[in-house]
């Protein structure tokens, strides 16, 4: 099925007179200010080069507005691209407006979290659960297994921030029976991150660690153990200038960090592959390290760090 | 105040003034002399406030001149006008009421401190209260003003005209929402002010204020300068001919007749200090008066049984049944309107057409599908009404707030009676309403009457109780102090009745 | 009754020394101290001196946004761009310090003149252009977004190269004066702006035509009141507010985050209200205001102590916002 549309939209292609023009593919992202999909759209740019193709990249201005990210949508499958990669807000709710882009011929590739569909050719994907279990893992070995721990996630609703709060307490449960989760709050931006951190401490003044889900949470993670001056252990996600000077100072212990470069690469490439009619797996996980102060340099955590 | 010996502190002549559609002076004029008042006369819409809105900076003539002191000069704004000594108080009052009486007075010129960053406080007060001490008045400076009386903040607004050395002075209504002892109050002070050499302009609908304390009345008419004459020797009936063009039959004597049935009778109502014991009876067909001073509980006793205040004790009767009244809700229902003093707050939406204002209460009848409003019948209605009651509106899609008063009340007389109500209780129906729109009103009631209605009349206009009422209730302090015949009492009745102290009646 | 010189009832109050206004005060004070009373007793470890500093830094941002939106709020306006002028203002002090390598004072006043011009053009429009508030500071609001985004790259901007950018609000300066008063610079500056702020608006000619704008704007103008002025006045103070809010939050994070932002404004025009600001303009007060900002982080702070989750700590501070604005029209009534 998939390859038959494949196929067919790299027939129309070759065929009309679209063939003549720039073969354009309209990268929807979940939001755009953010450092992550900065680097995404790096990825995106740098195989869009590669491969000959022109690429615009967009997003909503915050990941609760899946409302714009729909029309967003709407207004990309109106422009008729020859291909459409796309980040779902949500995975349910936005596959009618997915079924139109299909239904035009237009082969989509889903990146950072997958829709529940069949519609999409692939899905370029950081395997949240796991790298979030990797992060418990890292939190665990630095705490000697045993104590209490909580997390602060970024988000209650989206599928990032459900799958991160879930892979990590996850882990915790099943393979650290010593540790103790005592709380898990949310908060959506740094400083907000940095008052959560600061009331956790206050209220559990043997705790002795902190996982936080995303940059933002990290950041906010750090600015609270620096100025309480605690000395837990932090765990962050992600990457960002802050982040990292963080992890070299020791104020936290180490993150996870995804492959933004490489989502957004494989998302373009996908996309020209699917033009040129090969079959693509269902996903296409892209990749998560654990890094700390002594990995940060080796070339291929470097290569997807960004500032 | 003609001798020749004077020369006018103000001198405007040949003032043309248009406004988009509006030619709304056309060669006016006007003189005013130290220590005179002149009474500006007219009907509403003559042009009396565009004038003074010349004379005073706001609006820029077209044509014509204004001297001050024979100088020819010109008002770019406001704050020009003061600097040469003109002030004016404002009908609405302009006034600040989170700030306190000083800081009203001198806003917009602060004695300053610490380089001017800093409002002197200490002086400002002191000054304040140097003025009124001067209008020989006890208002506390740093009084907030929204905690004062309106009749107090009508002295904060001349105190303020008086701190710019007001030489010429223009009050505009200023006795509308005083009552008999604040209106005294205030002429004394401006007896005090032409004494201290202050011409002022003087600008009211009552009569008999002209005749108190003006030196001599002009008149203006359609934006036009009708004439100026000495206040002593004009007859009131000569300026209303004046100002409306037209003879008026002021001395008009209660006429109808009420028929034997009772639709309301109020027995032993009971709400606070302002509504004790009161009991009485409406008939159909009849105009029963209530006078008195304000503040006497007229507007109480109406609001209580309007259901708009809870009463305390008392039976209330409609149709000989007693009914509870628990909101304005339930009196509509039983057929009781009340039609509020202040229309532009209680009586109308003014910013809906007004045709919506006269359906409003009426909604329910025009509602096709659960949904929609048949906006065909509502039309129908609203312009029968329209015509009913000589409306002047060029249509009913008409916003309510560009009618003039007269007609905006004539919009809540018809959405009460198309709701069919039958008790219509009228709080101050002319108050803010012209000379000549008053006459319309007044036959409208007896219309209303004679058509069966049971009409009830609050109002502080002697005259005007005395001109409609067949049956006349006069109350002080909250209780009924007498009832007398209308058609054969006179205004010393009433005034009598309406101060009765407390300890007489009882 | 109808004696003209006879005292109202709140004239009567007035005498009595209890103003509705600091009636308001008042109560949102005894909330204060009843909600510190409560978490003491059900949060463990929320009464702890190092807990107290956590939330008045907690309360700085909050509070100096609260004051700037009381500004306009009192002129009977609205400010629905502080938050999103605080990450602004932020960047521009990024750009200045890290980009353009300038000396920490000038990146300091760039900030906050920069955001005293950008609030100054919301006024203009307001002023000028006849815009209502909510509009023209909604513009104002997503065009400060923008401009955030497009001055920084949609990159955070660290500051990195000014080490003592961070003791803008994070270190305490008065530890070393007084030892053992461990009070962020962040607070100090929080008070600080607030007492300016305080002085301003009840004894400067400013503050006095900020209370007439928004009591009476007709009669100000009739008063020969420079009344467009003053208004385009008033809103670039409150712009230079946000200016110093967006130094704190800045130095907090030791980086301009350009995505943040959004929200704080409702944040802040909740601590007025909670501390008796009227939205019809013509009454307020910054210590209200203060206190207000303290109410929210208070219970934020608490709530979490306590492990209380996020969703329902919104919920809670929706119901004390309505509970506010009852009670100050409770009193209303009554006064």
């Amino acid at each position: 099925m998939k390859k038959l549309i494949a196929a067919l939209s790299a027939a129309t292609v070759l065929a009309g007179p679209a063939a003549a023009q720039d073969t354009y593919f309209p990268i929807i992202a979940k939001g755009f200010s953010h450092q992550f999909w900065q680097a995404v759209k790096a990825g995106a740019d740098a195989a869009a080069e590669r491969n000959g193709v022109s690429i615009t990249f967009e997003g909503p201005n915050t990941e609760a507005e899946i409302d714009k990210q729909t029309d967003i949508l709407n207004a990309a499958i109106a422009k008729k691209p020859q291909g459409l990669g796309f980040a779902a807000l949500d995975s349910q709710a936005q596959v009618p407006a997915l079924r139109k882009a299909a239904d035009a011929g237009i082969p989509i590739v889903a990146f950072d979290s997958g829709v529940e569909s069949d519609l999409p050719l692939t899905t370029c994907t950081t395997d949240n659960l796991a790298a979030a279990a990797a992060g418990a893992d890292g939190l665990a070995e630095a705490i000697g297994g045993e104590g209490k721990v909580a997390a602060i996630i970024h988000d209650q609703t989206s599928a990032t921030g459900i799958g991160r709060r879930d892979g990590f307490l996850n882990q915790i449960e099943a393979a650290y029976p010593n540790i103790e989760i005592v709380d898990v709050q949310y908060a959506n931006d740094a400083l907000k991150a940095t008052e959560t951190a600061k009331a956790m401490l206050q209220a559990n003044p043997d705790l002795k660690g902190i996982f936080a889900s995303n940059e933002g949470a990290a950041i906010g993670l750090a600015v609270a153990i620096k100025e309480s001056g605690s000395d837990i252990v932090g765990v962050g996600f992600d990457s960002g200038k802050s982040q990292k000077d963080a992890i070299l100072d020791g104020t936290l212990r180490g993150s996870i960090t995804q492959n933004p470069v490489g989502i957004g690469e494989c998302v373009v490439d996908s996309l020209a592959k699917a033009m040129k009619g090969e079959e693509l797996p269902e996903v296409i996980d892209t990749g998560f390290y654990w890094y700390d102060k002594d990995n940060m340099d080796d070339p291929q955590v470097a290569a997807v760090l960004y500032d | 105040m003609s001798e020749t010996a004077r020369a006018p502190i103000v001198e405007l002549t040949g003032i043309g003034k248009s406004f988009p559609g509006v030619r709304a002076l056309n060669e006016v004029k006007l003189d005013l002399y130290p220590g005179e008042v002149v009474a500006l006369m007219g009907e509403n819409g003559a042009g009396k406030s565009t004038l003074m809105k010349i004379m005073t900076g706001v609006y820029q003539p077209d044509e014509g001149e204004i001297r001050v002191d024979g100088e020819r000069v010109t008002l770019p704004g406001p704050t020009a006008a003061q600097d040469l000594g003109i002030s004016i108080i404002h009908q609405e009052l302009f006034l600040m009421n989170h700030l306190t009486a000083a800081q009203n007075i001198y806003i917009g010129r602060e004695p300053r401190k610490g380089m001017g960053m800093f409002v002197d406080e200490a002086k400002m007060k002191a000054d304040a209260a140097k003025i009124f001490a001067r209008m020989k008045v006890d208002i506390d400076p740093g009084q907030e003003v929204g905690e004062l009386t309106v009749a107090r903040q009508q002295l904060v607004e001349i105190a303020k005209a008086l701190s710019f050395n007001a030489r010429v002075l223009v009050m505009d209504e200023p006795t509308s929402a005083l009552n008999e002892r604040e209106v005294e109050h205030l002429h004394t002070i401006v007896d005090d002010l032409k004494a201290q050499g202050v011409g002022i302009i003087y600008i009211t609908h009552k009569m008999a204020e002209v005749k108190r304390i003006a030196d001599r009345i002009m008149v203006m008419r359609d934006g036009e300068y009708i004439d100026t004459l000495p206040a002593a020797e004009t007859s009131l009936d000569t300026v209303i001919q004046m100002m409306v063009g037209r003879e008026l039959a002021s001395q008009h004597r209660a006429g109808g007749e009420a028929q034997a049935e009772e639709v309301l009778r109020v027995e032993g109502l009971n709400r606070g200090r302002m509504v004790e014991n009161v009991s009485f009876s409406l008939r159909k067909g009849e105009i029963l008066g209530f006078a008195g001073l304000m503040g006497a509980g007229r507007t109480e006793v109406a609001r209580v049984i309007f259901g708009a205040d809870p009463l305390e004790s008392g039976t209330i009767h409609v149709h000989g049944a007693p009914r509870q009244i628990d909101s304005p809700k339930d009196a509509v229902e039983n057929g009781i309107a009340y039609l509020s003093e202040d229309r532009k707050q209680f009586g109308l939406v003014t910013g809906m057409t007004v045709r919506d204002n006269i359906t409003m209460p009426s909604w329910k009848r025009f509602i096709k599908g659960r949904f929609f409003m048949r906006d065909g019948a509502m039309n129908k209605v609203a312009r029968e009404y329209v015509a009913k009651l000589k409306v002047k509106t060029p249509t009913i899609d008409q916003e309510t707030r560009l009618l003039s008063g007269g007609n905006q009340q004539k919009v809540v007389i018809a959405k009460w009676l198309l709701r069919d109500c039958d008790i219509l209780i009228f709080d101050e129906p002319t108050r803010g309403i012209d000379v000549g729109a008053k006459a319309e009103i007044y036959t409208l009631l007896e219309d209303l009457a004679a058509q069966g209605k049971a009409v009830i009349v609050i109002s502080s206009e002697l005259e005007e109780v005395l001109r409609l009422s067949q049956r006349i209730l006069v109350m002080c302090e909250g209780r009924i102090t007498g009832e007398l015949d209308g058609r054969t009492a006179t205004q010393e009745d009433i005034m009598t009745l309406a101060t009765v102290r407390h300890d007489e009646v009882a | 009754m109808t004696e003209a010189a006879t005292a109202t009832p709140s004239e009567q109050a007035r005498k009595g020394l209890m103003t509705v206004g600091t009636l308001q005060k008042a109560v949102a004070f005894v909330v204060l101290v009843l909600l510190l009373g409560f978490f003491s007793i059900f949060a463990p470890n929320f009464a702890q001196w190092s807990n107290m500093v956590n939330i008045m830094q907690a309360t700085a941002v909050n509070g100096v946004l609260g004051v700037a939106v009381t500004f306009v709020i009192i002129t009977g306006g609205i400010d629905l761009s502080v938050g999103t002028m605080m990450t602004l203002t932020a960047v521009v002090a990024g750009l200045i310090l890290t980009n353009l390598g300038l000396p920490l004072p000038l990146g300091i006043a760039g900030a906050v003149l920069f955001g005293g011009f950008m609030g100054s053009i919301s006024g203009f429009s307001i002023a000028k252009l006849k815009i209502p508030p909510f509009i023209a500071t909604l513009g104002m609001m997503q065009i400060a977004r923008g401009l955030a985004l497009v001055f920084s790259g949609a990159k955070p901007i660290y500051f990195n190269d000014t080490p003592s950018y961070y003791y803008i609000a994070s270190e305490s300066s008065i530890s070393l004066l007084i030892p053992g008063l461990e009070i962020p610079n962040g607070v100090l500056i929080m008070f600080g702006v607030a007492i300016i702020s305080s002085i301003v608006l009840t004894r400067t000619i400013l503050g006095r035509y900020i209370f007439s704008l928004g009591s009476n704007e007709e009669a100000a103008r009739l008063s020969g009141v420079n009344v467009d002025l003053w208004k385009i006045v008033t809103y670039g103070v409150s712009g230079m507010i946000c200016g110093v809010a967006g130094l704190l939050i800045s130095s907090r994070l030791n980086s301009a985050q350009p995505a943040l932002g959004l929200g704080y404004e409702l944040d802040a025009i909740a601590a007025a209200v909670i501390g008796g600001t009227s939205l019809s303009g013509g009454r307020g007060t910054v210590l209200g205001t203060i206190i207000g900002a303290f109410i929210m982080s208070v219970l934020t702070n608490g709530l979490r102590v306590m492990g209380v989750q996020e969703e329902w700590k919104i919920v809670i501070t929706g119901v004390i916002i309505i509970a506010a604005v009852y009670v100050d029209i409770m009193l209303r009534k009554k006064g």
